[in-house]
């Protein structure tokens, strides 16, 4: 059997090529599950002297299920309220000349653009007048923020890429506006609806400045948890949060990766 | 009848734009005009004269690092991507895109473990013999910790709209290319380049403003000595001193670092 040296090298510089990549993605991820088995671990050791589930056992029985917990409740109302207020909004948006349209999307726009920390500081001082600073519903509140700014921007994306005839025809029978907009577009846009949600969903769980300024130190959800944890070298601890801080988003990696677009996912580039 | 589809639109309409105009844009508004004044409620510029002696060098420190990250985001997403659009690898383009859904706090802290003077990657590096861990540097709490850490996130970013750019370009100029005898990387820096500039740049505009704008990666990651990111110094300015005029006098500093995104937002509207 003959091997071409040609087709050798190159299976190896793509091997190499691959090993790579998977260091550069998986090497920062790697010390988060190594640092979380680790129960005893000193320099000058390349890797923990004692591996085991402690860790893991202590923090699931501690405050970060309560936390846990808060973060879905949370992510859980602001998905629900961000998809009442954005679904005909975004319709409206889509179909109508609705006055100040460009003020509006305008509007939706600067929180993409502008630094979040200065505003969402000055905006918990707001909160703070109206005693929401430090609760769940201020920190609902902060989080729907940038979650309706997205959501409205794909929602009348999605409905204007559904063609309007099947509308006008509807009405031309005698319905009515909103009659064509419940029994015609909204089950035509529900695969785009379910798609923003479970990102508007990942946004809240995710979400760290805002929370961080508002609902500290009442409201603690996970990632500012994790924060905590990290900052008072409780490393064992920040590392198993962090790795479950990452399966709703990898689950949604696998669900959503031939749908992602560059232009629908500017939220996850921020902060 | 009229009247009445009217008022069901706006019922979803006023708590929508409601929220956003009460929570996002009057306190944007506010931190404009709390800056110029005093805690005693007087016009004044002394919080930008407090902002230009105190923080200047964290400005200028800022700008840098989000230079650099966005150089190193271009510089490999520009290869990789001409890479993949050339041969094309499904599995390296699943694998980047992974950073995009790991949330900041968790890349700040994953970051700071990895780069630790005794952290993961310098005991790999030093199992090769090529540095001492009795005197280990470190990468992490410094300004490049930060860059690399920033890059590292918006990799996946870079690499969604630099590949959409790519692809966008037509097979058939590709095909010319290698007719002239073109390897990946000429196609890439002759063809590709050259006709996805123009969308390159707006993406490195909205890159750069992000990563200037970065608050939990500098966060986690950065130093608690020497020179800071300009959102550390605002958060720390209100919670240590509770001293909003000068945070809010840097955080307009900060918005006028970020106009250029915000000009090309601005068009995309008035363009349509």
């Amino acid at each position: 059997m003959k091997v071409d040296p040609g087709a050798m090298g190159r299976a190896t510089v793509k091997i190499a090529f691959l090993a790579l990549v998977l260091f550069i993605i998986f090497g920062p991820l790697s010390s988060l599950a190594i640092w979380s088995v680790a129960e005893k671990w000193y320099w000058p050791y390349a890797l923990p002297q004692q591996v085991g589930l402690f860790y893991w056992g202590r923090v699931l029985g501690s405050d970060l299920m309560r936390s846990l917990q808060l973060g879905f409740f949370i992510a859980t109302v602001v998905t629900m309220l961000t998809l009442l207020c954005t679904v005909p909004v975004g319709y409206a948006l889509a179909r109508f000349d609705v006055l100040f349209k460009s003020v509006i999307m305008m509007l939706f726009l600067l929180p993409q653009a502008f630094p979040q920390l200065p505003v969402f500081a000055n905006a918990a001082v707001l909160l703070y007048k109206f005693d929401l600073g430090a609760t769940i519903p201020g920190v609902v509140l902060i989080h729907m923020v940038g979650s309706l700014v997205y959501a409205v921007w794909i929602m009348t994306a999605v409905f204007k890429s559904i063609p309007v005839e099947m509308e006008e025809a509807a009405i031309n029978l005698g319905a009515s506006r909103i009659r064509a907009f419940l029994s015609i577009a909204l089950p035509l846009a529900v695969p785009g609806i379910v798609a923003s949600s479970l990102l508007v969903f990942l946004y809240s769980l995710d979400e760290f400045t805002g929370t961080l300024l508002i609902g500290a130190p009442f409201v603690v959800t996970l990632p500012v948890f994790m924060y905590n944890a990290s900052m008072g070298y409780e490393l064992q601890v920040a590392s198993i949060t962090a790795l479950l801080l990452m399966i709703p988003g990898m689950v949604l990696l696998v669900l959503l990766e031939r749908y992602l677009k560059a232009e629908y996912l500017s939220m996850f580039g921020r902060i | 009848m009229r009247r009445l589809e009217n008022a069901f639109w706006f019922t979803f309409a006023v708590p929508t734009v409601g929220i956003v105009l009460v929570l996002f844009f009057a306190p944007f508004l506010y931190s404009a005009f709390g800056s110029f004044q005093s805690k005693s409620g007087q016009l004044t510029l002394d919080n930008y004269a407090l902002v230009a002696r105190l923080y200047t060098k964290d400005v200028l420190y800022t700008v840098g690092i989000a230079a650099f990250s966005l150089a190193i985001v271009l510089f490999i997403g520009i290869l990789l991507c001409g890479y993949l659009r050339v041969y094309g690898n499904k599995l390296v383009e699943f694998l980047f895109k992974i950073p995009l859904f790991v949330p900041f706090v968790v890349v700040g802290h994953a970051m700071r473990v990895f780069l630790a003077p005794h952290g993961i990657l310098n005991s790999m590096v030093a199992q090769i013999g090529l540095i001492n861990l009795d005197n280990p540097p470190s990468l992490a709490y410094s300004w490049l910790g930060i860059s690399l850490a920033l890059a590292w996130k918006n990799m996946a970013m870079a690499v969604l709209l630099i590949l959409g750019a790519f692809r966008s370009v037509h097979e058939t100029y590709l095909e010319a290319a290698r007719n002239f005898g073109a390897g990946a990387i000429r196609q890439t820096l002759d063809v590709l380049l050259p006709m996805s500039a123009s969308s390159l740049a707006v993406a490195s505009v909205l890159m750069f403003t992000s990563m200037l704008a970065s608050f939990s990666i500098p966060l986690m990651i950065g130093g608690g000595k020497g020179a800071q990111m300009t959102m550390i110094d605002v958060y720390y300015r209100i919670t240590y001193q509770g001293d909003y005029g000068a945070a809010n006098a840097l955080g307009v500093v900060s918005y006028l670092l970020a106009s250029g995104a915000a000009i090309y937002y601005l068009r995309t509207v008035t363009r349509k």
